[in-house]
């Protein structure tokens, strides 16, 4: 997980992020050290079709802390982690968290997806221009999955590549709930 | 001061321990599945993919194009791979350190320089996928086809 400072937390989050990446195992020299992944990316800003083709500005979402999960149906570590999503949507939506998932993916593939999973967030459709989205973030190779949170403020605070642990997102978003 | 020093001494060892599955550690995709192609007569080419250890290839995501004109092949020969049961998919093949697919070219490719456009899709075993991956493979088919030129 790599931390987006702000300047004036910079510190902060960066020891949050050592000790949350140490522990976890997923750290990398990269991760701690590559500079400012992700800080000023307008993510809010953002608006792309849902699977019905409806589409949905992400900026209805301010005030919520986001985790916009960047992924895809034909990547399998990226489905294995979303029964977590699912499980944390329930228990901690009521608080104000609020997953978006934005599939670089068929609408068609997503929506079968959706059903026989019962996903209960919005599957938005990114298309591969999404992933030049995840690249502003700090995704440097464009892999999936890749999940930035953003704040309530609407600043990306925390971006990751590869699968979370579910304990290490629910920490994450205990902080900026 | 030993708050710094155990700052420190954390630090290295979560470093350390972390580096081997490491995100920084992802190879990009031109280097976890170099490609090559090779001319093995006038309308046969083959594209070896080079796998880095770590990282696979899904059988059904390879698409072969030859430039100039985005010609399809005539035919794509592409091994059996390692077969495994995907939840969503079903049962899919995936390919490990290497595989070579045999491309035959259109009859309208001439003689000399073509380009060949290779799509490819794979993952990383530490749980990360690219998205499909286009290499651009220059060859020379140099032979003379036999009964011909």
């Amino acid at each position: 997980v790599q931390p987006v400072p702000k300047p004036t937390r910079r510190r902060a989050l960066f020891a949050v992020a050592g000790i949350l990446a140490g522990a976890a195992g997923v750290a990398s020299f990269y991760a701690l050290f590559a500079p400012k992944p992700g800080a000023g990316v307008p993510v809010l800003a953002l608006s792309l079709p849902d699977v019905a083709g409806r589409e949905q500005a992400l900026e209805q979402w301010r005030g919520k802390v986001l985790v916009v999960n960047f992924w895809a149906t034909w990547c399998a570590p990226c489905r294995e982690e979303i029964p977590d999503f699912v499980r944390l949507q329930d228990e901690l939506g009521a608080k104000g968290l609020q997953f978006v998932g934005i599939a670089i993916d068929q609408a068609d593939k997503v929506g079968q997806f959706q059903k026989e999973f019962s996903i209960n967030y919005p599957l938005l459709i990114g298309g591969y221009g999404a992933i030049e989205l995840s690249r502003a973030l700090g995704n440097r190779l464009g892999a999936l999955p890749f999940t930035a949170l953003v704040g309530r403020d609407g600043d990306v605070a925390y971006v990751h590549m590869g699968p979370l642990k579910e304990a290490q997102l629910r920490a994450l978003a205990n902080k900026l709930l | 001061m030993r708050a710094p020093r155990w700052v420190d001494l954390s630090l290295a060892l979560m470093l350390l321990a972390s580096v081997p599955a490491a995100a920084g550690e992802l190879l990009a995709p031109g280097k976890a599945f170099r490609a090559r192609a090779k001319a093995v007569d006038a309308r046969t080419v083959t594209v070896r993919f080079e796998i880095a250890p770590g990282y696979y290839l899904y059988r059904d995501k390879f698409r072969f194009a030859v430039e100039p004109g985005a010609l399809a092949p005539a035919a794509v020969d592409i091994p059996r791979g390692a077969t495994k049961e995907d939840p969503f998919f079903g049962r899919v093949e995936t390919f490990r350190r290497n595989v070579s697919v045999r491309l035959t070219l259109p009859e309208s490719v001439g003689r000399g320089p073509v380009t060949i456009v290779a799509d490819s899709q794979g993952c990383a075993d530490i749980g990360v996928c690219f998205p499909p991956f286009r290499q651009e493979l220059s060859v020379t088919l140099s032979a003379p086809r036999p009964g011909r030129g």
